[in-house]
């Protein structure tokens, strides 16, 4: 009696652990594809504070250079695009662009469709210095939706933006990594950049019923490569 | 007995090690704020940054900004040394600033070395909708009063002294042919060609010597939404398949105890 006893509170408690070992959201970033640029970057800077080889190394001792520069406004000669179709051929997709704004609740708004996917207008245009955003739905209620296989991508895959008259944009995946749905770096998505960036977003993780919406958002970070305008 | 009470016990502990992790609340940055440093001393050398004796920033040389750090809310003492310095000379400068969750913060060391001082402002992250927001600081030691505003036209802001930093102001997106000039319209730096756009938040700080003087234009903020946006239904999603997994472990498990257990009573 006793030995069942014991083996019934034994796989109980594995089921309850499992259960929320497995469902256990994640709390930090995990980053899922990366190319070495961010890591460049940071040599970069700190070469850049290497002495000039005209100073006399006795007399001053190299400075050691260690910090994220603040994003100085330069003139900007690119236009940018009004987006009208995105195309990622690594992954099969190819859909409209739609505008969209903020929600009721200052959050970004996205489209009804779950075959379109929606520009963030507010901010910056595609092409133009800035974190440009698009964002699709990963799935509707039946199936998957456009951006189901955007965490399939990898750093170095190649993404087109068409915007009117046949201007197109391409830009190259850096990194792809899923954050926590309350505890993403929205700075680092929106906010001020000295780079050309298009940073596309859907959602990933596992799918809570009670909230009824996704705990992780995964974000494709994109740098532009290539830019080719219609002519005006 | 005794055993079926040890095996509670371990039951009591394994559940004491697992539910705090479990049940955890989600931590966000909702604790955090953001500060910048900035370096507007003509004559200063090169310097590092601690904040509560940790480095911050190192090698910042004049005219330097740096993005926005993440700072939790509270006291802290900030603290600039020559670059390198730090156990060997005193800071250049210390001062003790309190920073409140959620909020933006500039802390600019201003004045010639030898009057060194730190000045920190509250930055703005949000802009209007439709509109820039702008604001200018004068870090300029000795230059007079400054008016920033179109070439020739109406002063935008207007009489800023050093060392200080006007509210921000709404502006429509475009491109400007701004000046720095004097109170009595002598003209100090050309920016011509300023884009400003909507959605933006931007700070001018007027840098440098009166001889030379030079203007920092930085990007403070840019349109952003308050949240992440709803990108999903939930029809493709497969959370039922936690439930399934943990059973089958579950069911392993109890069968791998039977088998167990069975063999050791046998014994």
């Amino acid at each position: 009696m006793k030995q069942i006893l014991y083996s019934i509170t034994l796989g109980l408690l594995v089921f309850i652990i499992s259960y929320y070992w497995l469902d256990e959201p994640v709390k930090e970033a995990r980053v899922l594809s990366s190319s070495d640029a961010a890591e460049l970057r940071v040599e970069q800077t700190q070469t850049r504070g290497a002495p000039p080889p005209e100073r006399d190394l006795l007399e001053t001792e190299p400075i050691n250079k260690d910090y994220e520069p603040a994003v100085v406004v330069e003139p900007d000669d690119q236009p940018g695009i009004i987006p009208e179709r995105i195309e990622i051929p690594a992954i099969g997709v190819d859909a409209p662009v739609g505008k969209e704004g903020y929600t009721e609740e200052g959050g970004m708004a996205v489209p009804d469709s779950v075959t379109k996917v929606g520009w963030f207008e507010p901010g910056t245009k595609p092409g133009r210095k800035g974190n440009s955003v698009i964002a699709g739905h990963v799935d509707g209620r039946n199936g998957p939706a456009v951006f189901f296989d955007l965490k399939d991508l990898n750093a170095g895959d190649e993404i087109f933006v068409y915007g009117e008259n046949g201007s197109k944009l391409t830009y190259t995946v850096q990194k792809v990594a899923a954050y926590p749905v309350s505890d993403a770096p929205l700075r680092e998505i929106f906010g001020p950049t000295d780079q050309r960036a298009l940073n596309l977003i859907t959602c990933t993780g596992p799918y809570d019923r009670e909230a009824s919406g996704y705990t992780e958002r995964l974000t494709v970070f994109t740098t532009l490569k290539d830019s080719r305008y219609a002519p005006s | 007995m005794k055993k079926l009470l040890s095996s509670l016990a371990a039951v009591v502990l394994i559940f004491g090690v697992f539910a705090p992790v479990a049940f955890a609340d989600n931590h966000s940055g909702g604790d955090m704020a953001m500060v910048r440093v900035l370096h507007a001393s003509p004559d200063a050398p090169a310097v590092d940054v601690y904040v509560d004796g940790n480095a911050v920033v190192e090698g910042a040389e004049f005219k330097a900004a740096t993005d926005y750090m993440e700072l939790p809310a509270g006291e802290h003492t900030i603290e600039v040394y020559a670059a390198g310095t730090m156990g060997e000379q005193d800071p250049v400068l210390s001062a003790d600033a309190t920073v409140e969750a959620g909020m933006a913060y500039t802390a600019a060391a201003i004045g010639n070395l030898d009057s060194i001082e730190l000045k920190i402002t509250q930055d703005e992250t949000e802009a209007s909708e439709g509109m820039a927001k702008v604001r200018v600081g004068h870090f300029i030691p000795g230059a007079p009063a400054v008016d920033v505003g179109p070439i020739g036209g109406d002063a935008l802001f207007s009489g800023a002294e050093f060392p200080m930093v006007t509210d921000y102001s709404e502006l429509e997106a475009g491109t400007y042919d701004l000046e720095v000039r004097t109170t009595d319209g002598t003209q100090l730096i050309d920016l011509s060609g300023t884009t400003i756009e909507s959605g933006k938040v931007y700070s001018a700080f007027a840098v440098g010597t009166a001889d030379s003087p030079d203007v920092l234009l930085l990007e403070d903020s840019s349109a952003m939404p308050s949240s992440m946006p709803e990108t999903g239904f939930g029809g493709a999603s497969q959370n039922s398949n936690t439930m399934a997994y943990a059973a089958i472990l579950g069911v392993l498990a109890m069968g791998a105890g039977l088998v167990l257990f069975r063999k050791r009573s046998e014994a």
